[in-house]
């Protein structure tokens, strides 16, 4: 019997998770709030280990979506979702209700603000920019015209901007903002060859394949220095450079560098479009924020709610990896209740 | 520096500050070093902003220093903070409006304390009682004084003789503003504009039309470090600490210096005579230093306040330039005289440092 | 975990100072102390963290905790929501109740900060005032400053001061009944203790030393040494 399968969110996840639901008998829907699919993966251009190419990646996630399948349904920010008569009802903010026997949230991440980290100055010295907005000028192949001679020659990397910080309301880490950071600090090696780049951290995550290898290439064939020293402050010199404290933990000094531009790793916060629908729904959150599953080990992918799924980094921190083989874990799972369901 | 990103921050910390009805304590250090700056602050919210402000004579030191330099156990602060709080309860008063900076991070802390250890709360008040038989109602209300003339900056702007403009080309005069240590980098929640880009006096100079400078030693401490000035063997630190101040804001060309803490107003002031008779290096092309200020004394300026009855005369750096940029008529010749006119002798010159 | 570290967390200081430490570093980074002293207040919350007993009573008798100038600034930046200074405090006062701060030269200043500072709050009522900033003393203070110490009252009078003498008003004299009131919360809440503590424990210092220390005051040999003496190994 065919049943409605909603998606809410059409980025990498809920794009997989899209196309393993594609060969069962089920209808998919997939509810995305831009007017586009894609979520982060639009915004990025080259990506961990390997430097694959993002754009590549999204191309083929999104291959079916041209045949109208699965169908998806632009400028659709979800506000409520209800538990009726077994189903769950999908409330649009247009207005539009969708009734579906099962739903998959997979709405992803926000990107930590990095405002919030006063000391910081982002949003009020130029120079300080994010992953995010480096990651545009990688793309763009130039940056900030205001610099002078139009390109940084010093570039800080500050590692665990708004993880692993109380103050910053976000005790957990982030996962991939040391990769990125190495894998960035690589890239402004290979723009600029005459850039010299500092990545100031606390631990190296070097969690995953090629990760340990990319850090140290990026020692020794890029010369990327490594400070073991979390980023204190910085301020602004009178022309616009940077005036960045930490201190080298290693040698136990503090130490003062000036930089022309400094790039903030930002930390993954749940999506707090998310937040209307865990509330409705009386969805529980862990102690980070994030969406809670049923259970860590053995029911990741599904919740407390019947009919409810989880799926990529709405859980938890995910690469883009890792949320693609959890969108297929997901699908597996929902085909799996579905049919249980029926013969019941 | 985009304005915009320091004004979402400013309003992030906004800070419950009372409206009337204040009881205020003194600063030994205020007094001492600026004993003008306590007068002009009373006289301006009595005579300018009609307000109730409290004075019992029996309040005393905070011990701030004293907790501070670790001579006096915590307990025996929070009791004296208490016997104030019993002060100010007797006089009918739930705002508590200190004078020092470091008085109202020693209250901020110990309410703080109080908060999270009741237990602590309810010691001090046993305390209190077996020493003085006296009780105490907590503040409702605990602001600095700082505060006060912050959250009347407009209304003063509207009476105001001067403003912080120099007269010869009618642009904002470029200000360093440095608030105290113990203001805000205990409790942010607790300074108007928080701990990184507190509010408080860079408010007051943009409502009396100067212009504030952001360098990077800005959030720097001044050095006071307590012991470390207090014991001749340390000093070094103390000066160290606002040379390293002094050597930021020098490319900025400030014109004078404002602070809320009388400690650092007058740790700016004297480190750049000190430096100025060691090395010979001053921090404005002038040569006589820039000039110190206290937020009392830039607001009695643009009230149109005598600066020598305002105690400015007791600067080791001088003034004058800075009342002439801003076009301030005063006598020259009362400046060292008594309050009678008469003659009291006049400090020596220094060798290097210009007055 | 030893008998020091267990003493330490005594100290409601230590319980909201430190609550555990992952090394970052941005107290280091932004210590006034530790650009120009030999000091890195990330080492001192590691150390005490460790709960080693020996390292802790290393810390006690050096100067090393002297160091902090107590201006807080590592508490705004801690991202485990630590104040290393506050920690300071705590094996500060820990250190003088044990009468370790006499072993090192820094933490024999705090004889002298107990006889002018302790005396003047008992005595005075203030912390601060004029007539303890000797410009014999302050050579740093300038030369205005000895003028108006120079001609007190007159300076006084002409800023609206009620200088020394009854009711409101700055530098007012303050009343005997209200010091008595001063110096019997100093008694009750152990502070008169305290001080007691710090003059015995610098007064057998003095003795070991051969200098006078005398029953009060700054004038004596013992208070101009630690008063003045910097070996300038500090750094």
């Amino acid at each position: 019997m065919n049943k409605t399968i909603v998606i809410v969110g059409g980025g990498p996840a809920g794009l997989e998770a899209a196309a393993a639901l594609g060969s069962s008998p089920h209808h998919v829907l997939i509810l995305e709030k831009e007017h586009e699919t894609g979520g982060k993966l639009k915004n990025w251009h080259h990506l961990f280990p390997n430097f694959a190419d993002a754009f590549e990646i999204l191309k083929s996630l999104e291959k079916t979506l041209p045949l109208n399948n699965p169908e998806v349904k632009y400028d659709s920010n979800v506000c409520k979702i209800e538990q009726m008569d077994g189903k769950l009802l999908v409330l649009l903010n247009k207005g539009e209700k969708i009734n579906a026997d099962a739903v998959l949230l997979a709405t992803g991440f926000d990107l930590f603000d990095a405002h919030k980290k006063e000391e910081y100055g982002y949003g009020i010295y130029k120079n300080v920019v994010t992953s995010f907005e480096l990651e545009e000028m990688f793309k763009i192949g130039s940056f900030p015209d205001h610099l002078k001679d139009g390109m940084p020659k010093k570039i800080a990397m500050v590692h665990c901007v708004g993880s692993r910080d109380k103050k910053a309301g976000n005790l957990h880490c982030s996962k991939l903002c040391c990769i990125t950071g190495v894998k960035q600090a690589i890239e402004l090696r290979k723009h600029l060859p005459n850039s010299s780049v500092y990545n100031f951290y606390m631990d190296l995550r070097m969690y995953g394949q090629h990760f340990e290898e990319l850090y140290q290439e990026a020692q020794e064939d890029y010369g990327i220095t490594f400070i073991r020293g979390r980023v204190s402050e910085i301020a602004e010199n009178s022309e616009g450079s940077l005036q960045v404290k930490a201190e080298d933990t290693l040698s136990g000094r503090p130490m003062k560098m000036v930089f022309d531009m400094v790039v903030l790793l930002l930390g993954m916060t749940p999506a707090s479009s998310t937040t209307p629908i865990s509330v409705s729904l009386g969805l529980p959150r862990t102690n980070a924020g994030f969406l809670s599953p049923l259970h860590q080990h053995i029911a990741a992918n599904e919740t407390c709610i019947p009919g409810l799924f989880l799926a990529g980094t709405c859980r938890e921190p995910l690469s883009l990896q890792e949320s693609i083989t959890d969108a297929r874990a997901a699908a597996f799972k929902i085909i799996e209740w579905l049919k249980l369901k029926d013969n019941n | 520096m985009e304005q915009a990103g320091k004004k979402r921050i400013w309003g992030e910390y906004q800070k419950d500050i009372a409206e009337d009805h204040y009881f205020y304590v003194r600063s030994c250090i205020r007094q001492t070093f600026f004993p003008g700056s306590e007068t002009t602050f009373l006289r301006i919210l009595r005579d300018e902003l009609f307000k109730d402000v409290f004075e019992d004579a029996r309040h005393t030191t905070c011990t701030g220093i004293g907790y501070h330099t670790d001579i006096v156990p915590f307990e025996t602060t929070m009791t004296i903070a208490a016997r104030h709080f019993a002060l100010m309860t007797e006089a009918g008063y739930v705002n508590f409006v200190p004078s020092c900076v470091t008085s109202f991070g020693i209250y901020t802390e110990i309410l703080d304390t109080w908060k999270h250890f009741p237990e602590m709360e309810a010691k001090a008040r046993d305390f209190l009682w077996t020493a003085t038989r006296r009780e105490f109602k907590v503040p409702e209300n605990l602001s600095h004084t700082s505060d006060i003339i912050y959250k009347f900056r407009n209304q003063l702007a509207a009476s105001s003789k001067h403003h912080l403009i120099d007269k010869n080309d009618g642009k904002p005069l470029k200000v360093v503003e440095h608030i105290g240590c113990h203001y805000a980098k205990m409790f942010p929640k607790c300074g108007i504009g928080g701990a990184e880009f507190p509010a408080v006096l860079s408010g007051m100079v943009e409502a009396w039309g100067g212009e504030v400078i952001d360098y990077p030693e800005r959030r720097h401490c001044c050095g006071f470090g307590f012991r470390q000035y207090l014991i001749r063997a340390n000093r070094g630190y103390s000066m160290s600490n606002s040379k390293k101040k002094f050597e930021s804001m020098q490319p900025y060309q400030p014109d004078f210096i404002v602070a809320n803490c009388p400690g650092c107003a007058m740790f700016l002031d004297r480190w750049q005579y000190t430096i100025a008779e060691m090395e010979g290096t001053t921090y404005n092309e002038s040569g006589k230093g820039i000039p110190v200020l206290t937020y009392e004394e830039m607001a009695g300026l643009v009230l149109g306040y005598d600066p020598w009855v305002m105690g400015m005369q007791m600067h080791q750096i001088s003034v004058e330039p800075l009342l002439d940029k801003i076009g301030i008529i005063y006598d020259k010749k009362d400046k060292y005289l008594g309050s009678k006119g008469q003659y009291i002798g006049v400090p020596q010159q220094p060798l290097f440092l210009l007055q | 975990m030893g008998r020091l570290h267990e003493r330490l967390c005594e100290d409601l200081r230590c319980l909201e100072g430190l609550n555990s430490c992952m090394n970052c570093g941005v107290c280091t980074a932004i210590c006034p102390s530790a650009e120009f002293y030999h000091y890195d207040p990330r080492i001192i919350c590691d150390t005490v963290q460790s709960t080693d007993d020996e390292l802790i009573e290393q810390l006690l008798k050096s100067d090393t905790i002297w160091y902090c100038g107590e201006c807080m600034s590592c508490k705004t930046r801690c991202p485990r929501g630590n104040t290393p200074g506050l920690l300071i405090m705590a094996l500060r006062k820990l250190s003088q109740e044990l009468g370790y701060f006499t072993d090192s030269e820094k933490g024999r200043q705090q004889f002298a900060i107990r006889r002018v500072i302790g005396d003047s709050i008992l005595t005075t009522g203030y912390c601060m005032r004029p007539m303890l900033v000797n410009p014999q003393n302050h050579p740093e203070q300038g030369p205005v400053w000895e003028w108006v110490y120079n001609n007190l009252t007159e300076v006084m009078d002409k800023v609206g001061a009620n200088y020394m003498k009854d009711g409101p008003g700055v530098l007012r004299q303050i009343a005997p009944a209200v010091l008595a009131e001063i110096n019997e919360i100093f008694k009750v809440t152990g502070g008169q203790d305290f001080f007691q503590c710090i003059e015995k424990f610098s007064l057998d210092k003095a003795n070991e030393m051969g200098l006078i220390a005398g029953e009060r005051g700054s004038d004596n040999a013992y208070f101009s040494e630690v008063y003045t003496k910097n070996s300038g190994n500090h750094h």
